[in-house]
């Protein structure tokens, strides 16, 4: 498979603040890959840098076989984290015009820009200004406005802020619909379920550096697997149990306790399972947690995520 | 299209759009109207100021300041016409006690037996036994200082002619030597026909006109450059902007748009101005277009006008990229202001001097040099001036259109507020964006 976007130790300093260091990933072409992390952790500079906005401090970057954006910018859609457009633009003027910088002719343009707006539920309003339309409708007419020129590669810079779960979801098969159709999808989020739904790969980033580069399941591997038992347990009988680690126990209302435990690496939740039945115990809910992404965030970075 | 096109065609959509715009478009034109036809208008509709003289004098100077005073027409220059009449106080030898009747009658307490305002009042009296004499004008209005001009001049006429004529000299003669006047002709070597004629003159006035008209160009485009910049950047429209086209596109294209929106308002303008004198004044209008096309000029004017603006409209889309409200761009066009006031101070003394040895320097100073050049046009500055300068101008506008690429994405890219250190570092390259 050929690759997108290739970056070999990149680096970018500010004064005296590293905002990104020896930053190295690749991503196939097709592929839909998240680009993960808290805010301040480089996520946006190096989309900067990748698109030729700023330049690197060090290494090399290759985007669609050109050392920056800049060479290939026709074939980039990007969505900047900060949305704005031409307030006293109409959605078909505002995606026709830049749709036509990234090279379309006027008429192909404005013709692509009703479709799309049509295609998304904005049929009705592509004659209003864009002042006159709601945030969550500017912003999908900006999306639109990224994707009408039909992209190799697509940049998106958190694009799922500020939507509302209805729009989150559209936005998720657009993402899908793009992969689908051979385009390479990097966005950025802080949100890891959106990474989780949507990513072949993620690449997770904190304070400027890779913590993480992989596929969805790798990452998820990285943090540990917990298991619940409910019923008439002992605090001591839990921490007796083979293979669980990390217990915690807590009363429940309704009688009974908690238990909540680590499963150490390796240890199947069976086993656990049959020996608090050979203990005999009353378990009356069992249940095996596999770990989200956050979760491997957590113990990737060792620091907690905003949601 | 090309990019750099479509930037600038939305640029110029975007404005023509606005109120503003063809507000600009007919508002000047009628103020200009205004401005020619108001104050003959004002002079012609307001009723003549009353005017009551009492001349203690003994001389009886009123009656011969009279045909004087009521000789000049109301309106031809905005001056407000005069109505004499009969003083409401008897003439006595005091002037105080005449003032102090007189008093009453131009405040206004007191009215005319006809029934109107007193508006003003001259009390005639000598202030020695000799020929001197002065008045004393009482007005309502403080600020109206024409009738005392009137007054003066018409005095200083009889009294001039009363000298004369105790001198000897016939009333008549006295007449026809103020009617002496010589017939004064001008003549020119590089006028056409030798004699100085309005055509030769043209190429002064149109040098005037296109500094004037450049410095409005300049201002005009400044404001809209600052704020489109501004808008864009505080939108981070600029963002993706400049991920789909590169700086001198973007650059360029917002440069020629503002440009083409000062072009199309002016255009108008001018269209107008010329029909109005091709209508009017046929002769004239044909010789403005002689002059323009006579060895070229119109090229001469264009080539410093284009480059003029480029420079300053170059500096000012630069300044707009480092600033991120509206107030902060307000407070940088202060110094720029101040920058663009120096050329016409310049300008209209170089139609006068167009060859002073400090306007010939001064026109070698780049941000001058369209200015100086274009009013100095009428002297037919020497050719190496004009290669020489137009070299230079050429040169520092291309050098800073290169710098300001560089300043400019510097200042797009930025988020924070105006700094000077940023700004000057991206303008030699050394700026961290």
């Amino acid at each position: 498979m050929q690759t997108a976007l290739k970056l070999e130790g990149i680096g970018k300093r500010y004064g005296d603040f590293q905002a990104v260091r020896d930053l190295s990933f690749e991503v196939a072409q097709g592929r839909i890959c998240g680009f993960l992390g808290p805010n301040g952790a480089g996520k946006t500079s190096t989309i900067r840098m990748i698109l030729g906005l700023v330049a690197p401090s060090e290494g090399r970057i290759d985007v669609l076989g050109a050392p920056d954006g800049r060479a290939v910018r026709s074939r980039i859609g990007f969505l900047p984290e900060e949305r704005g457009l031409y307030r006293r633009m109409t959605p078909v003027e505002a995606i026709g015009f830049l749709a036509g910088l990234k090279g379309l002719s006027t008429g192909e343009a404005r013709r692509r820009a009703r479709t799309l707006l049509e295609a998304h539920g904005l049929g009705h309003a592509m004659n209003r200004q864009i002042r006159s339309l709601s945030k969550g409708m500017a912003q999908k007419v900006q999306l639109l406005s990224a994707l009408a020129h039909e992209p190799e590669l697509v940049i998106l810079d958190e694009p799922f802020s500020g939507l509302d779960p209805v729009n989150q979801q559209e936005l998720e098969g657009i993402i899908r619909a793009l992969a689908a159709r051979g385009a390479t999808v990097l966005f950025s989020t802080h949100v890891m379920q959106h990474a989780e739904r949507l990513c072949e790969q993620v690449v997770l980033l904190s304070g400027g550096r890779k913590v993480f580069d992989g596929a969805v399941e790798q990452a998820r591997a990285a943090a540990p697997r917990r298991l619940v038992l409910e019923g008439a347990i002992s605090p001591e009988a839990a921490s007796a149990l083979p293979g669980l680690v990390d217990v915690v126990c807590a009363p429940l209302a309704a009688g009974g306790v908690q238990v909540t435990g680590v499963l150490a690496p390796g240890a199947p939740a069976q086993a656990v399972l049959r020996a608090a039945f050979e203990q005999g115990l009353d378990i009356t809910r069992f249940e095996l947690k596999e770990p989200q992404l956050h979760d491997a965030f957590i113990v990737l970075t060792g620091q907690e995520i905003a949601a | 299209m090309s990019r750099l096109m479509r930037i600038a065609v939305r640029e110029y959509v975007a404005y023509v759009r606005t109120v503003g715009f063809w507000l600009s478009i007919c508002l000047m034109p009628m103020g200009l109207v205004a401005a020619l036809w108001a104050p003959g208008l004002i002079a012609r509709q307001t009723p003549p100021a009353s005017l009551a003289i009492v001349d203690l004098t003994g001389k009886g100077l009123a009656a011969r300041l009279t045909p004087s005073l009521s000789a000049r027409q109301p309106g031809s220059d905005g001056t407000q016409a005069i109505r004499l009449v009969p003083s409401p106080v008897p003439a006595g030898t005091d002037v105080a006690g005449v003032v102090a009747a007189l008093r009453p009658y131009v405040a206004g307490q007191r009215l005319l037996p006809d029934g109107r305002t007193l508006d003003a009042a001259a009390v005639l009296h000598g202030e020695d036994a000799g020929e001197r004499v002065a008045i004393d004008v009482w007005t309502r209005n403080p600020a109206n200082s024409a009738i005392q001009a009137r007054l003066s001049e018409a005095m200083a006429d009889v009294l001039r002619r009363e000298r004369l004529e105790k001198a000897g000299l016939d009333p008549a003669a006295l007449s026809a030597i103020e009617r002496l006047t010589p017939d004064v002709a001008a003549f020119s070597p590089s006028a056409a026909g030798g004699r100085v004629e309005l055509r030769d003159q043209l190429p002064g006035f149109i040098g005037l006109g296109m500094g004037i008209l450049l410095w409005m160009v300049v201002l005009t485009g400044a404001g809209m450059l600052l704020n489109s910049v501004i808008e864009e950047k505080t939108s981070r429209i600029l963002d993706v902007l400049l991920t789909s086209a590169s700086v001198p596109e973007v650059m360029a294209g917002k440069i020629l748009g503002v440009a083409a929106v000062a072009a199309t308002v002016l255009g108008v303008w001018l269209s107008i101005g010329a029909a109005l004198l091709a209508a009017t004044q046929p002769q004239v209008a044909g010789d403005l277009v002689a002059a323009l096309l006579h060895r070229g000029l119109v090229f001469y004017f264009a080539f410093y006008f284009v480059l003029g603006y480029l420079m300053y409209a170059t500096l000012f889309i630069t300044i707009g990229a480092f600033c991120e409200t509206t107030r902060e761009a307000q407070t940088m066009l202060g110094p720029m202001m101040i920058l663009l006031s120096v050329p016409m101070v310049f300008l209209t003394q170089s139609l006068a001097h167009p060859d002073a040895p400090l306007l010939q320097i001064l026109s070698w100073v780049p941000p001058l040099t369209p200015f100086l050049m274009a009013a100095r046009a009428a002297s037919g500055p020497p050719l190496w001036q004009v290669a020489g300068t137009g070299a230079l101008l050429v040169a520092v506008t291309g050098l800073e259109m290169l710098v300001a690429g560089r300043a400019f994405r510097a200042g797009a890219l930025s988020s924070s507020r105006f700094d000077p250190k940023l700004f000057f570092a991206s303008l030699i390259g050394r700026a961290t964006i």
